[in-house]
């Protein structure tokens, strides 16, 4: 019990003497008596000693307590130290696998490390490694090979594996469909005899170590197109080898001490766990001149994509100007494998009790993150919030450091962020350029503690809200008209293909060519014309200066930029009302931008690059800029496509949802 | 000497420390004026350092801290047995359900008969430094030094931030509370009351909280106007408590009680100060009334500035209880609120470091009954409070002293 008590503490001693001074008093009232009745000089003879007993026995409790003299010291909690994994000497693993349509398995010494039966996912190959030394598992994955590119990723994986672990591989439902030949090559090379003909619907389990000894293999061959192989399992045993065996022997560092913890718990970090040339994990990039970002806490959210985080953490380790110890990692759940990467890189992270589900969940992990940096960091003005599938641009700080104070000073504005939205490698062209943007672009910002404390952290959506926080932090009721500062090219890169709101298709026709920063050092343009009327000037002077682009051509061709450079071009569309984005939304889809909602927009204006050349998009007559645009000029309306053509874009966004 | 090696240990270690040891500052306090005009003076002897004593106490900022490991790894060639004593990080206890990760609150190195306290000090929301209750785990060796004399870790304190100088005694550099009778002062009413985050999370559980708007807005204003009160009444040097409502959100629900409509704080008729209405006039409230007099049944109240208002009682000590008075405006009634004695703990409360009575409970059950996990939305100061008394009424001809409304 560690409840709160008003006062823990009473001293034992103080207890005692009043219960002496009790005792002695009731003594003297017993002489008194004495005096009065003789008679009874018996009884009190017998009071006496019993009364001498006693107070020799509370002399002798009390020298007791005195020895244990900091007995109030001693917390209350009860703190048994359990051993996590019972040390066995035993030198021989039994290993017991089991594939078939429905089920997967896998059981070693009788606990079993994996099971899957739920209906509808997990199919594909099974993969689990474990230590040789040990026994531990160090590695869990599936790869749908029954789809493509999963084997490329299995490959990847196995390769990065170090020799001498023992692998166990299992198939669950279909595995074969998808497996192309070098995958099967590698399986092969692991000593596999079944794998080059692994084929539809067969079963099939194998447990080898990499680089030595098979222990067993077992295959069903599937009888025909529409029914499965036959269940098999596999028993068998694996011999262990000695600890020193299977660590490296780094130089006795602080550095490789962590290093050596983490690569004895967990496999697939590939060179970080090489024994001859491990790859660095200590990365002091070049400290930023005049660092105003320095003491600004750093708040990484993640769930459980331990390979994500590694990347992310690698990449903001050596982002000039980081300072790991602002650095906190929140972890969605109590994942070992997200923390040991932590552990790995030396910085600190913290658990967070999984509550609610999906959105909301996300919601309710983002809330506690951030109200824990602010508490963490009490001092602390801005926080940077970052997520795990996150690149981070060398000169990210640098970014930030150069444009900080004004989210400090201009109180219209609601974030700085790293990233834009409609920053494409074919629309984003100068890195020493920014925007002011009505929308909230997230992956990669800077939070003011005022805005978080007084504003949203009050109110912050209930877990049975089931919200996005991002949708909700975009609402107008939370932005208020606010707007944030992004730059032209990202600073960020969002490379997760894993995630709630993310598939494979969603990240190939949305992320993948987003453009990314890889300049270090870059002197930002103009810094001060962001601030709130300052950009309007700079707005109105850039019109001025643009020239109208042929309306009657079609904006979706090439032919509609001329073949310059380092022009400034203007272009009117037909915006009717504030929330008119018709022709926005098509404009976007054929320039292949963002185009699921609206992001980057400006009072009724959208600026980005094609053919490096800047270029403007108006929306006349919602935006105020829209008296720029000559008499002669007719908005260009871009009418959405008939329904038949939108049915195939919608599904994929679904999709993108509901993952 | 074993702190002339503790120090050499640190310094190589590039930490930076400071004394804060009570009966070693309370020598150098003494020299107080001759060790700052000369801060190189050749002192012969050993005069603070070497004073029979079991421990010597230092201070650690955690900010400044990394690197724990190699400084064990030294003091151990140098010969010191260390313990470090850790646990839960309160700063994270009020956060729904995030684990609470285990900071170190205490080093300990022995080398012979003596020993190096440190104590490390966290910086917490309300720009003040607090330190962590010195509790020993079972595993942990309870021998290892006369815990029950240190002088730091019976409960958690708070500290303000201290200025620092650095000095040379006893032919040693270390740096030392600018002002160490005033540490001094500050150390012996340090003790400091977490939050009861568990019991207020139980408490939302089965009452959930208000989120709307108007619930949001009202803590927002109740929040600034506190920071206010305690900015005006610390810069008086007045010292005050959450009383009444204020006191109940904090110590049942950790927060503001959005319905509550004010802010409640207790002061000790003894600090009043003639400039207390002046000040918060000057920062913006109006008084709104003013009843009893300073003799008698003290109390102030203040318009803030966006329409919540601020209730300031004044207490009354008796030899075995402690009162404060009520005035019924139109009828001239007196009322008495009587409480049990009670001590001032500091604590943490919408990020500002305030104080409350240490015997929250038993000052909560005087003011609000045996219910008052139970919310009551419906409240008559003159009638629901559990020790309310009636206490006469004004004479007539004082009235126009006694009730004074604005």
């Amino acid at each position: 019990m560690d409840e709160w008590k008003p006062n823990p503490t009473v001293k034992p001693h103080k207890k005692r003497s009043w219960y002496l001074a009790w005792k002695y008093k009731l003594m003297n009232q017993r002489a008194l008596r004495k005096l009065c009745q003789t008679g009874a000089i018996l009884f009190l003879l017998v009071t006496v000693i019993v009364n001498i007993k006693l107070i020799l026995d509370t002399r002798r409790a009390a020298y007791e307590e005195e020895e244990e003299s900091a007995q109030d010291y001693d917390d209350e909690m009860l703190n048994v130290e359990v051993p996590r994994h019972p040390v066995s000497n035993k030198k021989i693993l039994d290993v017991e696998v089991y594939s078939s349509r429905s089920k997967v398995y896998v059981a070693v010494d009788g606990t079993t490390v994996l099971e899957d039966e739920a209906r509808e996912q997990g199919r594909g190959i099974h993969v689990i490694v474990l230590n040789q030394a040990t026994g531990h598992v160090m590695a869990k994955r599936v790869f749908d090979t029954y789809s493509p590119h999963e084997d490329e990723a299995m490959v990847l994986f196995l390769n990065m594996i170090a020799r001498g672990r023992i692998l166990i591989f299992t198939i669950k439902d279909e595995g074969s469909f998808h497996l192309k030949d070098t995958a099967k090559n590698v399986l092969k090379s692991l000593g596999s005899q079944v794998a080059p003909f692994l084929s539809w619907r067969d079963m099939w389990t194998f447990v080898g170590k990499k680089g030595g000894e098979v222990y067993g293999e077992k295959h069903a061959k599937s009888p025909a197109l529409s029914t499965w192989g036959d269940a098999v399992l596999l028993k068998t045993e694996v011999h262990l080898t000695s600890v020193e065996d299977a660590e490296c022997h780094w130089p006795d560092t602080e550095l490789n001490r962590r290093r050596k913890r983490f690569c004895s718990k967990v496999e697939g970090y590939g060179s970080v766990c090489s024994c001859k040339d491990p790859t660095p994990i200590e990365f002091n990039p070049d400290p930023l001149k005049d660092n105003k970002v320095f003491d600004v806490p750093v708040a990484v959210i993640a769930g459980n994509r331990p390979n994500y985080l590694y990347r992310m953490l690698r990449s903001l380790l050596s982002a000039q100007g980081v300072n790991p110890q602002m650095i906190t990692v929140f972890i969605d759940g109590y994942y070992e494998e997200p923390m040991d990467v932590v552990e790995l890189f030396g910085l600190s992270g913290i658990q967070h009790t999984p509550i609610s589900i999906k959105n909301a969940r996300v919601s309710q992990h983002y809330k506690a993150s951030l109200t824990a940096t602010f508490s963490l960091f009490p001092d602390a003005k801005f926080a940077v919030v970052l997520e795990e599938d996150l690149d981070i641009s060398v000169d990210f700080f640098s970014f930030l450091s150069q444009s900080i104070h004004l989210l400090e000073e201009d109180e219209s504005l609601y974030c700085i962020s790293a990233w834009n939205d409609q920053g494409y490698e074919h629309t984003a062209e100068d890195p020493s350029l920014l925007y002011r943007v009505e929308t909230m672009p997230g992956l990669g910002w800077v939070l003011r503690k005022s805005l978080y404390k007084d504003e949203l952290e009050p109110k912050w959506p209930t877990p049975e809200k089931l919200w996005d926080w991002d949708m909700w932090m975009r609402m107008p009721e939370q932005r208020k008209g606010r707007e944030c500062i992004i730059p032209d090219i990202s600073r960020s890169y969002h490379f997760g293909i894993v995630g709630l709101n993310m598939n494979g298709y969603f990240h190939e026709a949305y992320f993948k060519k987003h453009k990314f920063n890889t300049v270090p050092n870059v002197q930002l343009k103009n810094v001060e014309s962001l601030r709130k009327d300052a950009y309007e000037t700079e707005i109105h002077r850039l019109l001025g200066e643009a020239e109208v682009l042929d309306h009657s051509k079609n904006p979706c061709e090439d032919s509609f930029v001329p073949d310059t450079e380092g022009r400034v071009y203007v272009m009117f569309i037909r915006m009717e009302q504030e929330a008119d984005f018709i022709t926005w939304t098509q404009l976007a889809k054929c320039l292949h931008i963002w185009d699921l909602d609206v992001r980057g927009n400006h009072k009724g204006l959208w600026r980005l690059f094609r053919k490096k050349n800047h270029f403007l998009v108006v929306g006349v007559p919602a935006s105020p800029y829209s008296s720029k645009k000559p008499s002669s000029v007719t908005p260009i309306f871009m009418e959405p496509p008939a329904k038949e053509e939108g049915a195939a874009v919608v599904p994929a966004v679904a999709a993108a949802e509901q993952t | 000497h074993v702190v002339r090696k503790f120090l050499g240990a640190i310094s190589s270690h590039n930490i930076p420390v400071y004394l804060i040891d009570p009966f070693v500052l309370e020598l150098i306090d003494k020299d107080i004026e001759q060790i700052r005009s000369s801060p190189d003076g050749p002192i012969p002897e050993c005069k603070y350092f070497c004073a029979p004593r079991d421990f010597t106490t230092f201070a650690l900022l955690d900010k400044m801290w990394k690197h724990e490991a190699s400084l064990f790894r030294t003091a151990e060639k140098m010969g010191f047995q260390w313990l470090k004593i850790i646990n839960k990080d309160p700063r994270l206890d009020g956060i729904d359900d995030l684990s609470g990760i285990e900071i170190p609150l205490h080093y300990i190195f022995k080398l012979a008969s003596h020993a190096i306290h440190l104590v490390v000090f966290y910086e917490r929301s309300g720009n003040y430094l607090w330190h962590g209750p010195l509790r020993l785990k079972q595993r942990l060796d309870r021998k290892f030094v006369p815990f029950r004399k240190l002088h730091f870790g019976r409960y958690p304190g708070a500290y303000e931030k201290p200025e620092l100088l650095l000095v040379s005694i006893d032919d040693l550099k270390v740096q030392i509370p600018k002002n160490p009778s005033s540490f001094l002062e500050e150390m012996s009413q340090s003790r400091f009351l977490e939050c009861r985050y568990r019991e207020a999370r139980a408490f939302f559980q089965l009452y959930p909280d208000d989120v709307s708007l108007d619930a949001v807005d009202f803590r927002k204003k109740a929040k600034s106007l506190l920071h206010l009160a305690a900015s005006t009444l610390n810069s008086l040097g007045v010292k005050f408590w959450l009383s009444s409502g204020t006191c109940l959100g904090w110590y049942r629900q950790c927060n503001v009680i959005p319905y509550s409509k004010d802010v409640d704080l207790g002061i000790f008729i003894r600090d009043y100060k003639p400039d207390i209405i002046p000040a918060f006039q000057k920062a913006g409230l109006l008084l709104k009334h003013k009843f009893g007099k300073v003799e008698d049944s003290l109390e102030l109240s203040f318009q803030g500035k966006d329409d919540v208002k601020l209730d300031i009682f004044f207490f009354y000590e008796e030899d075995d209880y402690i009162w404060n008075g009520g005035t019924q405006a139109k009828s001239g009634k007196k009322f008495k609120y009587i409480f049990p004695k009670f001590t001032l703990c500091w604590t943490e409360f919408v990020e500002l470091k305030v104080h409350v009575p240490c015997e929250t409970l038993q000052y909560v059950e005087a003011n609000y009954g045996p219910d008052w996990k139970i919310p009551v939305k419906l409240w008559d100061w003159k009638s629901s409070p559990s020790n309310v008394q009636h206490n006469g009424v004004w004479p007539v001809d004082e009235w126009d002293n006694v009730i004074q409304i604005y």
